[in-house]
């Protein structure tokens, strides 16, 4: 591969200095000399060098001032400083505020200012090269997003519609009338929009916007319990929540949180007949809060309990999704919560949940 | 907010989607809360018919349904200019949202919108409709 050769600018009081300088690198790199700081700065505004190779002692602004005055105005090439004495005072100011990459007495020797020339350049390169991935891999995310986001959307809407006509078909009376066969599509179409709306959560969650607001739990667990328990009216819930101070939080990602968790105690139940029971309490204080759910269902096999959070990890027949433990953990990572699970298989399972008081 | 319901009831449904405009009117109609639909595909059509019926009171509707997600004209871009309309005009009509979005940004919208004063869910379920007609009219 060839490249087109290194764009250096060095900047001199001394016009012997230039010369030399000249002379001994115009082979290798493209060369620009200056004869001071303004100058210099002219050279800057026309064309972008890679790296700026500048005397420290030259009249009126040194080579120090200069890097400090382009700090934000030329911030990508790479800065050498050369001086003719070791000057300790000029060296510390030119590590501390001039973002100098290395430091070359005078005289100076060809190789090690070829040397230093050649790494600052690859400096330079990675540099620019990860700024470009960087702004690659965002734009690529973004698209992602977007493309969910908007295929969930389509998806969904003519789902919904499907979902509507198996409503007509049951205020009609036909529900029945073709064997099992609308039940079949329900449950399907139920299924399809439960991943969809999985989908759709996980999208939401990786976007890193975070809006704190005030949660009151006793009505955010009400609010989940009807939404989550609407097919299920026979599951007793012991409510315990002691809220003695605001708490502010992510409400999006709370309710992600504890939505998901009561559905799973919901749903992974033993076979009816049994008396399901889900205690959820909740202790929010100052700090945090402390939230627990347990059920006395199907419980989780003591093998399983590490796999449970990773993606599409799904126990055999099993009926979810593979998601929403999840979205969980992923949820929680965003508010810095933490959870932890303790299960006996046959008896049931319980969260641990704490998440901080954003207050 | 309409104080007084004088039969017959009208119902407007907004929506670019025939086949839901189809299951919707039908779930209102098998759910008899209201005695007439009015169907409009588009919010430029609705904006018509109120604009050829704006001397006919009785022709007027009690509710509008109106569907978020629209081509050209979407759901917001019809509110503002419903909110031009004379007051008489509007003074015995409520709008609700009727949209299967699940998206933040137009659930918050759709809640801050003055004009709104629910946002129902697709699919229309027959009981969350009676539920909001009870609450409503």
């Amino acid at each position: 591969m060839t490249r087109s050769p290194v764009k250096v600018l060095y900047i001199d009081d001394e016009e012997n200095n230039l010369l030399a300088f000249k002379a001994s690198f115009r082979r290798q790199y493209e060369i620009y000399t200056a004869i001071s700081a303004a100058e210099g700065l002219k050279v800057l505004e026309n064309l972008s060098v890679e790296v700026i190779i500048a005397d420290q002692k030259m009249p009126e602004t040194t080579g120090v001032e200069f890097f400090k005055s382009i700090a934000t105005t030329y911030p990508d090439p790479i800065r050498i400083l050369l001086t003719g004495y070791t000057d300790i005072a000029a060296l510390a100011d030119a590590i501390n505020h001039g973002d100098i990459y290395r430091y070359i007495t005078k005289p100076w020797n060809d190789l090690e200012l070829h040397n230093s020339i050649k790494n600052a350049h690859d400096a330079y390169r990675s540099k620019i090269d990860l700024r470009n991935k960087v702004k690659e891999l965002e734009k690529t995310n973004d698209e992602l997003n977007r493309f969910i986001y908007s295929i969930s959307h389509e998806l969904r809407a003519p789902l919904v519609s499907v979902i509507g006509i198996v409503n007509l078909v049951k205020m009609e009376g036909l529900y029945n009338s073709s064997g099992e066969y609308w039940e079949l599509i329900e449950a399907c179409s139920n299924k399809l929009d439960y991943y969809i709306q999985k989908t759709l959560q996980y999208y939401k969650n990786n976007k890193n916007i975070s809006e704190n607001s005030a949660i009151d739990f006793k009505k955010l667990v009400d609010q989940m319990i009807d939404l989550y328990a609407y097919s299920d009216r026979d599951t007793q819930f012991n409510l315990n929540i002691n809220q003695t101070h605001p708490f502010m939080g992510d409400s999006f990602r709370i309710e992600v949180i504890l939505g998901n968790l009561i559905s799973n105690a919901v749903k992974y139940q033993k076979e009816s007949g049994h008396h399901k029971v889900v205690d959820i309490s909740i202790e929010a204080n100052l700090l945090s809060a402390e939230i627990s759910i347990t059920d006395n269902g199907l419980g989780i096999l003591n093998e399983h309990l590490e796999k449970i959070f990773t993606q599409f990890f799904k126990a055999k027949n099993n009926k979810g999704s593979g998601l929403g433990l999840f979205i969980v953990k992923e949820a929680l990572n965003k508010i810095d919560g933490t959870i932890a699970v303790s299960s006996s298989l046959n008896h049931g399972t319980t969260f641990k949940i704490t998440i901080p008081n954003a207050k | 907010m309409p104080n007084k319901l004088e039969r017959p009831v009208k119902v407007m449904l907004i929506d670019d989607n025939i086949i839901d405009l189809k299951i919707n009117s039908k779930i209102i109609f098998i759910s008899k809360l209201f005695d007439e639909i009015i169907q409009c595909r588009s919010g430029e059509d609705a904006l018509s018919y109120f604009n050829i019926h704006s001397n006919q009171p009785d022709k007027l509707p009690n509710l509008i349904l109106l569907d978020i997600q629209m081509p050209e004209m979407d759901g917001f871009e019809f509110l503002e200019n419903y909110k031009r309309f004379p007051p008489e005009l509007k003074e015995n009509c409520v709008v609700a949202m009727l949209s299967s979005t699940l998206d933040f940004g137009d659930i918050r919208k759709a809640e801050a919108n003055p004009y709104v004063i629910k946002l129902l869910k697709k699919p229309l379920y027959p009981e969350h409709l009676e539920e909001f007609f009870k609450a409503n009219f």
